[in-house]
């Protein structure tokens, strides 16, 4: 108890040391949000030249637009099936991982591997491997006598957007995973000779120990996640750029399309409060569920 | 058959789905990198090359300007770890060891940085290296923006790292360095940062693979060719060409990325502690 003294006799060290990150992060964050706020508001140049203050048009222009609304489905659609593909798969994986076999280091390892690297990089390699005629995917598959002729993944609406997510999936698992592990590390060892002395069978080991205990990890990686894979540009920016016909657009690939091809920047910033908007509401939504969801167990227990 | 050996092959079998799936981009890297553009672009295509052309890596230095792209890469990824410990280490210290108020306030702060990606701010982010006079112009092109914004962006992630790992340093032996008549500050830099230095590598190492990895900034900043890092090069030899030669696009890209997979492969680990604890804590 010795610190205590200490502690109370200098309040204000702790935040001393606090002060030059929050200084960095409050400088790059807080005018690139009001700056996003003003041009939102103003009618402006496709050289970002500031004109009149406009109202709401921008909004108005977004919302009017065939591909933002299609964006927004696409970016629900997407967030939804890259998070919940990835939890499914990375429970189990996490569960392998965790137990004691031949190899699990290199297992391991592997399934970290594409944490490793770039996300420009991973949809670079894999655009040239879904190539219609010469990339390994269509040329594994008919080898394998799969498929019979050349299929044009990327080139088609239906194909493009969930090959897409399934390598978003792939990408977000070795992040989930290492949550999912780091939560079964803590999980003490003994309870489980405890139910298996008490009969308990696998499932009901995983449904009534493991599960429980892994829920504040599993929660974590969803609101996580969620916020990765909503921001989450180079993917479909690098694969098909929106293409084909607009189809695959996520609303961080048509803010960037606004922004820097198109030359719409007050609208553009329109689509970045928009989205910031979602995020914000979701976390809160999200993180007073838990909240309240906690204290119905506590109260239950 | 002993019951590890069986478990393992039941383990491999269940992992065997993901583990092709995670290895078939690698494949593809390093047999197409390894092809002459005759073998690249012929139908039926097939695996492996029948000729190994090693002379592809010379020709890829030479096309995409590797080497410049690579320095750059150094230097921004470097520059902006070094900014980004600089200024979460004293945070990290601070919320591992003093109660203080508004600690609480101070994580949720750090959860929305998270929140805010640089994609979502990246019209504003533009306006501000705009506006930010520096040399004869802005700070548009630049690469002490990006390497600022960087840091800016992974100090959440450094702080979150950082404190989860001080936790875990005991409190009695700076105590007792007091004892000693040491200084509060004399005991941090004496007896504390030498036991946290594993945990400081490592938490660099990881801000350094974001930097080195990170895309829509240098996308949006950065227009010059001697200014762009790999990432940008890279997607430039792709995005809106005509003709891409694979070959070298494959190869540069495995150039890229083996040296940040292997220090990652060796240190991934660390991470599983580091992340878990900093995430439910």
């Amino acid at each position: 108890m010795s610190r205590l003294p200490r502690a109370v006799a200098a309040p204000r060290a702790p935040w001393l040391l606090i002060v030059p990150s929050l200084v960095l992060a409050l400088f790059i964050i807080s005018y690139p949000i009001f700056n996003i706020v003003y041009q939102s508001l103003h009618d402006v140049s496709r050289f970002g030249q500031i004109r009149d203050f406009s109202g709401l048009q921008n909004f108005y222009n977004v919302f009017a637009d065939r591909v933002f609304m299609s964006a927004l489905r696409n970016t629900l659609i997407w967030t939804f099936f890259v998070v919940v593909g990835t939890v499914l798969i990375s429970v189990p994986v996490a569960l392998v991982l965790n137990q004691d076999f031949y190899g699990r280091g290199i297992a391991r390892t592997i399934v970290m591997l594409p944490w490793s690297v770039s996300l420009t990089m991973t949809a670079v390699v894999w655009r040239w491997a879904f190539n219609d005629d010469y990339g390994m995917v269509n040329v594994t598959l008919q080898r394998l006598g799969l498929t019979s002729g050349p299929i044009h993944w990327l080139a088609t609406p239906e194909y493009a957007f969930p090959v897409e997510i399934c390598v978003g999936i792939l990408v977000s698992i070795p992040f989930t995973t290492t949550i999912l592990m780091g939560g079964l590390s803590s999980v003490p060892g003994d309870i489980y000779e405890a139910a298996r002395i008490d009969g308990a069978t696998a499932w009901q080991q995983f449904r009534q120990l493991t599960l429980p205990l892994l829920k504040p990890f599993i929660n974590m990686a969803i609101l996580l996640n969620v916020i990765y894979v909503f921001n989450s540009f180079p993917i479909i920016w690098v694969m098909t750029q929106g293409g084909p016909d607009d189809s695959t657009h996520i609303l961080v690939t048509y803010l960037y399309e606004l922004g820097f091809r198109l030359g719409r920047p007050g609208e553009a910033a329109a689509v970045s409060l928009i989205m910031l908007v979602i995020l914000f509401a979701f976390s809160v939504v999200y993180l007073r569920l838990q909240a309240k969801r906690g204290s119905a167990e506590g109260d239950l227990a | 058959m002993n019951s590890k050996l069986k478990r393992s092959i039941w383990c491999w079998l269940a992992l065997s789905p993901l583990v092709v799936a995670v290895l078939f981009p690698f494949a593809v890297m390093f047999f197409t990198s390894f092809k002459p553009a005759s073998e690249v672009f012929v139908y039926p295509a097939r695996w492996l090359p029948m000729e190994w052309r090693w002379q592809n890596y010379v020709d890829m230095w030479q096309a995409a300007n590797f080497g410049v792209a690579l320095r750059n890469s150094i230097v921004v990824s470097c520059l902006s770890t070094a900014l980004a410990l600089a200024v979460s280490l004293p945070a990290a210290y601070a919320l591992a060891r003093f109660p203080f108020r508004g600690r609480g306030v101070y994580r949720q702060f750090l959860l929305v940085t998270q929140m805010l990606s640089p994609i979502l701010l990246v019209v504003g982010l533009f306006r501000l290296a705009a506006m930010i006079p520096y040399g004869d112009g802005n700070l548009v092109d630049s690469k002490i923006g990006v390497i600022v914004s960087y840091a800016a962006f992974n100090i959440a992630f450094a702080v979150w790292m950082l404190s989860s790992y001080f936790q875990t340093v005991p409190r009695d032996l700076e105590e007792s360095a007091w004892l000693e008549g040491c200084s509060r500050t004399g005991a941090v830099f004496r007896v504390f940062l030498p036991l946290a230095v594993p945990a400081v590598v490592v938490t660099a190492i990881f801000t350094f693979i974001s930097a080195w990895n990170e895309f829509a900034v240098v996308y949006t900043l950065i227009r010059s060719p001697e200014n762009k890092t790999l990432t940008v090069q890279v997607t430039d030899m792709v995005a809106g060409k005509y003709t891409v030669e694979w070959q070298l696009v494959m190869a540069a890209t495995l150039a890229a990325t083996l040296p940040v997979s292997v220090v990652f492969a060796w240190l991934q680990r660390y991470m599983v502690k580091g992340l878990a604890l900093g995430a439910v804590k």
